[in-house]
């Protein structure tokens, strides 16, 4: 399956259809929104009235110099500007509140998302673009929800007040004057696509150069020692430049609206004020009624203003919320099929794991794997031998069922691996990855990772489980035992200890079927003699799959299969292996 | 854990301050305030214009052209400054991003590899990334209100304070009085701002190493537990963000009730002063007009008084890196070193243990030395330092007699070429992934591909050199990218060349022939290998052995046999499979 994030064309998503979808992680908000609506219109109503009021009490106790009324109209204002304080308060943390629980879900959606992904959707993306999609595009939507929302729906709720003044005290006029706002209404649907459009490219950007820094920073070594800083310099200068580019014109794009927004509103004044002064000369209208109509016009256009910085804002929010869709658009294709019925199975399969016929293509279309036909029976040892690029790990990954075969089928203990739940099948089958991976944190943490039952014991239990499974001896070779620190990046601990680490969490769990796939390559060969004494502790029934160059590491194995070229052959024995190593054409 | 590099709680020199930032762009920056206030400015003209109409149509004395030039003039004049205004502010913005992302990259460029270490490399993301977002924010929108929202407090402060200074001063008070309540809530705001940056650091290492621990997370089924993991950072975000959004929601409601106590007190004094004639109604209605011209401005800061606690905390984050002591060092001789290695009583300390205790040996040029041990020994450490990517603790690296640090950073690098254990693959072409450094020439390359026995692998490839090898290396075998790591090494023309256990993912085959090559296409090269096979190194000309960091023993195969037990423990361990590899050398 394609799980590239840029490779297929843009699908056009209508802004209507995205919304909806991010108002689904607004929908347990729906309570604090209505009650922030409610607020927010109480707040509006203060802020129209207290100018009432104030110019109320002018008009009637300073002008007639009651000084008491003044004071009486004070208090009062007092009391709504209290109110005011704490409605004010309260809507503000009210959608703050929102916008933060949104981003928090929106978040953990996208996250979320990843980890049910499979392994193939990491090969094709870059970790500094997911970063940013995870951190900075998330931030951006909740950016206008948590701080533009308020002020959008306030505008929206002033513009339609005033629009209503407007018709009602002279239609033709109101009509007249509100006919920019068509022209405005028109100008920003054409141009929202355009402007979401710069946008989302600059996002992308944004992206690349997340990726740029990500991959030169964790390989910093490399550029050291290669003396290439300005090799990093240079790569960073172009993501910089490509990024500023972009940035420019989403920038150039947002900016556009607040003047012609501000234009609009200027030409509205003047049609008013042309045909106001037609109609007062035609005897239609007042000198009065004019001037308070220009100030009604003002308060249409000034919340429109506000409207088109806000739009922008929203334009940037939808680009970003594409992305983010993007991510959660994507279905695993490993998806667990429902267990066959039990007649269906034949009583106790002979073999462990069995591939039929099975062959395997990566989506760039090329096949590694040509109709492969392996039974591993219990309990019995396997070494896969053959040249680099052979197809050993590819093999390797689909017993693990990192990836599904094209054709063919893989079937775990008689049934299709696809039907076994993922706890099922990672309780029965081990993979101790070619490169080891550390979670930062203790060497404890990283052993009983993700297993809850070795994460409840205490650390005498532990310590008695590790010994249990002759592991004690290994820890040993770490200083501060189980309680060692060590880093996922960087070379904290070198790669011999972190496949030692590797090893004790895969043999713990105490797996049916373990695949080591060049587990012990950076291990000396003193320490390996160790690890299979351990293996060879293993239950009786434990079945080993051993990916290896070094010859000692697979002298014991009961069988050696030769992979070369996507072609996995039975070698019989180890001196047949060896010809075959030496002596066969390879194609690597 | 990571080697401390010693500037850790060392203060940044200057405190940071973000105006110095903006100097360089003094000359935008004013044009950026031009704009803004003129189109402001004209703002106020078009009222005038609209007030002149009525009054000249009420005079009877009315043009209807004269109107409509007039104000068209004013309308487009107000378009053509506010466009310009929008464009220099995202010039403005743009560029100052742009600028502060070279500096600090330029700046990280000639830092040492323990500073990236220590430092870490997702804070450093962060930091070029979203921190500065929050400077570009803090120009592009904060700078221009603020400045013309001065203007209006100042301007009506005067007007008001000319009028009556004793209501104006009665009013003034709500400026620090507001000011007051800035200064403490962002105080607050800011001490979280950092936090908050602190959290975001935290998810992007959650996300990195559940990407680039994806595999492992697949095989274990560890997803559950890499999610809640995700929600610990996650929700540690969520309650700062709320944090910060509480103290707003205290900040923006007294800002905006100590402005209304401003119309309060003009309506209680001010009315007051009318009842008992100190006071004249016209300038009674002026000061309620001014105050409300007084009060949108410090709303507008106060919307803007976020963006600038934003800023600041993330710009502070970038001063320190900026302003961090420069740990790369370079020397003055420029002279290629010939080869003849010199190790004199080296150690190098991780905490309180040390990876390398009191190491010293010899390496003659062209010879061919190798370094056995078992994991954790110091091994890499070794080749570490001879790269300068470590330094030592004590003890000193000699290249022709001169200590390391005397070379210059260029002539020592294009001598040594290095192989490091672990596959670092670049997304970029294959060409590009093993000329990695720009002197290398096509011959050069090519001999080095043949050497490391890429040659056929390349010819299976549709665009050959050209390929793009993907991110992390995920669509190549670890041998493959073993060998695409030898032959970046290769390209250079080392005289020296540092092998870290480059063999342990090549088949038995490849290895020799891989070697044999080195050997006959590079003959005076001075090599170093690491490794754990001693069949392949048993005809070097020493043989090193490692154990904890310590030198156990170091001379010829032969010696090693007949002296040192540990060494023949080793080659006992690897004895049974001998035979094969012996009779390989007979292929």
């Amino acid at each position: 399956m394609d799980y590239n994030l840029y490779s297929q064309a843009e699908e056009k998503t209508s802004t209507r259809a995205a919304l909806n979808k991010l108002l689904h992680f607004m929908a347990e908000e729906k309570k604090n929104l209505f009650l922030a609506m409610g607020i927010i219109m109480i707040n509006s109503g203060i802020n129209l009235l207290a100018p009432f009021l104030l110019g109320y009490t002018i008009d009637h106790y300073v002008q007639t110099k009651q000084y008491s009324g003044v004071l009486t109209f004070s208090a009062l204002l007092l009391g709504l500007y209290l109110i005011g304080l704490a409605t004010r308060y309260w809507q503000t943390q009210l959608m703050g509140g929102v916008g933060q629980r949104m981003l928090f879900s929106l978040r953990n959606a996208v996250f979320g998302k990843l980890q049910e992904l499979p392994v193939a959707f990491f090969n094709q993306n870059k970790a500094g673009d997911l970063i940013s999609r995870i951190n900075n595009d998330t931030d951006k939507v909740n950016q206008f929800f948590s701080q533009s929302l308020v002020q959008f729906i306030d505008s929206i709720f002033i513009m339609l007040g005033a629009g209503i003044f407007l018709l009602s005290i002279n239609t033709e006029l109101g009509a007249a004057s509100l006919g920019p706002a068509l022209l405005l209404l028109i100008f920003t649907k054409v141009i929202s696509p355009w402007v979401k459009r710069k946008n989302a490219a600059s996002m992308k950007s944004t992206g690349g150069l997340s990726s740029e820094i990500q991959e030169s920073l964790n390989n910093f070594k490399v550029i050291i020692a290669f003396n290439r800083r300005d090799y990093f310099r240079q790569r960073f200068d172009e993501a910089n430049r490509d990024n500023y580019r972009s940035a420019l014109g989403a920038g150039l794009a947002n900016n556009l609206f607040m003047p012609v927004f501000t234009f609009c509103a200027n030409i509205a004044q003047l049609v008013v004020l042309a045909f106001g002064i037609y109609l007062i000369a035609a005897g239609h209208f007042t000198i009065g009624l004019l001037i308070s109509f220009l100030a009604y016009v003002n308060s249409f256009y000034m919340p429109l203003r506000q409207l088109a910085a806000l739009w922008a804002n929203f334009q940037i929010a939808m680009a970003a919320w594409d992305r983010i869709s993007r991510i959660l658009s994507f279905r695993t294709d490993l998806l667990t099929l429902p267990a066959p019925a039990a007649a269906a199975l034949p009583e106790a399969p002979a073999s462990l794991l069995r591939f039929e016929d099975v062959s395997f293509r990566y989506p760039d279309g090329k096949e590694v794997l040509h109709h492969i036909n392996l039974d591993l029976k219990p309990g019995k040892t396997y070494a896969l031998v053959g040249p680099t690029g052979g197809g050993k790990t590819t093999t390797a990954s689909l017993i693990a069922r990192l990836y599904d075969p094209t054709e063919g089928e893989v079937l775990l203990a008689g049934k299709d691996i696809r039907s076994y739940t993922p706890e099922e099948r990672s309780a029965k089958i081990g993979f101790i990855l070619q490169d080891p991976f550390l979670f930062t944190g203790t060497l404890r943490d990283n052993i009983v990772y993700g297993d809850a039952q070795l994460e409840s014991l205490s650390r005498e239990q532990l310590e008695a489980v590790i010994a249990g499974a002759g592991l004690s001896h290994l820890l040993e070779r770490f200083e501060k035992g189980l309680d060692t620190e060590v880093a996922a990046t960087g070379d904290s601990i070198s790669l011999g200890q972190k496949q030692l680490i590797a090893f004790i969490r895969a043999v713990l769990r105490r797996p049916e079927l373990l695949i080591l796939d060049e587990a012990t390559a950076n291990i000396d060969t003193v320490t390996e003699q160790l690890l299979e004494d351990i293996l060879q502790q293993l239950p009786a029934e434990t079945t080993r799959v051993i990916i290896a160059h070094r010859l000692n590491t697979i002298e014991n194995a009961d069988e050696i299969y030769f992979v070369n070229a996507g072609n996995v052959v039975n070698a019989g024995s180890l001196d047949h292996a060896m010809h075959m190593l030496l002596h066969d054409k390879r194609e690597s | 854990m990571n080697k401390k590099t010693g500037q850790e709680g060392t203060p940044p020199p200057a405190k940071p301050n973000m105006l110095v930032l903006l100097k360089p762009y003094s000359r935008m920056l004013f044009m950026l305030l031009l704009f803004a206030l003129l189109s402001n400015g004209l703002n106020l003209v078009l009222p005038k214009i609209i007030a002149n109409s009525i009054d000249n149509y009420t005079a009877g004395h009315w043009s209807f052209r004269d109107i409509i030039l007039e104000f068209s003039v004013a309308t487009l004049l107000i378009f053509v400054f506010t466009y310009l205004q929008s464009i220099v502010q995202t010039f403005a913005s743009e560029r100052v991003a742009r600028d502060l992302r070279t500096s600090l990259s330029a700046k990280i460029s000639r830092q040492s590899y323990a500073y990236i270490q220590q430092v870490n490399p997702n804070k450093l993301l962060t930091n070029l990334t979203s921190d500065i977002d929050s400077v570009k924010m803090f120009v592009s929108q904060a700078i221009v209100s603020i400045v013309s929202s001065a203007v209006i407090i100042i301007g009506a402060s005067v007007l008001l304070l000319s009028v009556n200074w004793k209501l104006g001063l009665a009013v003034l008070t709500i400026i620090p009085l507001i000011g007051v309540s800035f200064f403490v809530v962002l105080k607050k705001v800011k001490a979280l701002f950092v936090k908050s940056r602190e959290v975001v650091d935290w998810l992007n290492k959650v996300i990195n190493e559940s990407i680039l621990g994806a595999a492992l997370i697949r095989v274990l089924n560890s997803q559950q537990p890499e999610y809640e993991k995700f929600i610990g950072a996650s929700t540690r975000a969520r309650d700062l963000g709320i944090s910060i959004v509480k103290l707003f929601a205290t900040l923006i409601p007294i800002i905006v009730f100590v402005s209304n106590m401003a119309i309060l007190t003009i309506l209680a004094l001010g009315g007051h002063f009318v009842i008992n004639g100190s006071m004249t109604l016209g300038d009674f209605a002026a000061f309620n007009s001014y105050v409300a011209i007084l009060i949108f401005p410090i709303l507008v800061i106060g919307f803007m008084s976020n963006v600038i606690a934003q800023a600041s905390a993330a710009y502070q984050r970038v001063h320190v890196v900026l302003h961090a002591p420069e740990t790369a060092e370079t020397g003055a001789l420029s002279v290629p070193p010939h080869g003849n290695i010199r190790l004199e009583g080296i150690t190098v300390r991780y905490g309180e243990k040390a990876a390398l205790h009191n190491v010293s040996f010899d390496i003659p040029a062209g010879s061919r030395t190798a370094v056995i041990g078992p994991t954790a020994a110091g091994k890499t450490q070794l080749l570490y330092l001879l790269t300068g990517l470590l330094q030592p603790d004590e003890g000193i690296v000699l290249y022709d007699g001169r200590p390391i640090a005397d070379y210059n950073r260029e002539s020592l690098l294009q001598q040594t070429g290095m192989v490091f254990q672990d596959s670092i693959i670049f997304n970029m072409t294959l060409r590009e992934n093993i000329a990695f450094n720009t002197r290398v020439t096509d011959e050069a390359m090519d001999k080095a591909i043949t050497t490391a026995e890429l040659k056929d692998f390349i010819h299976t490839l549709p665009q050959g050199l050209d390929t793009v090898v993907s991110e992390r290396g995920t669509s190549l075998s670890g041998g493959q990218k073993q060998r695409i790591m030898l032959a970046r090494a290769l390209a250079i023309r080392p005289g020296i060349l540092l092998l870290d256990d480059f063999t342990a993912r090549v088949d038995p085959h490849t290895e020799r022939k891989i070697l044999q090559q080195v050997q006959n296409n590079y003959p005076d090269l001075t090599l170093l290998s690491v490794t754990q096979k001693i069949s392949s190194v048993e005809q070097y000309d020493q043989i090193i052995l490692l154990m904890e960091g310590e030198l156990i023993a170091a001379g010829t195969h032969t010696e090693l046999m007949q002296r040192c037990p540990e060494y023949v423990q080793i080659y006992n361990s690897q004895r049974s499979t001998s035979y094969y590899e012996a009779g390989q050398a007979t292929v």
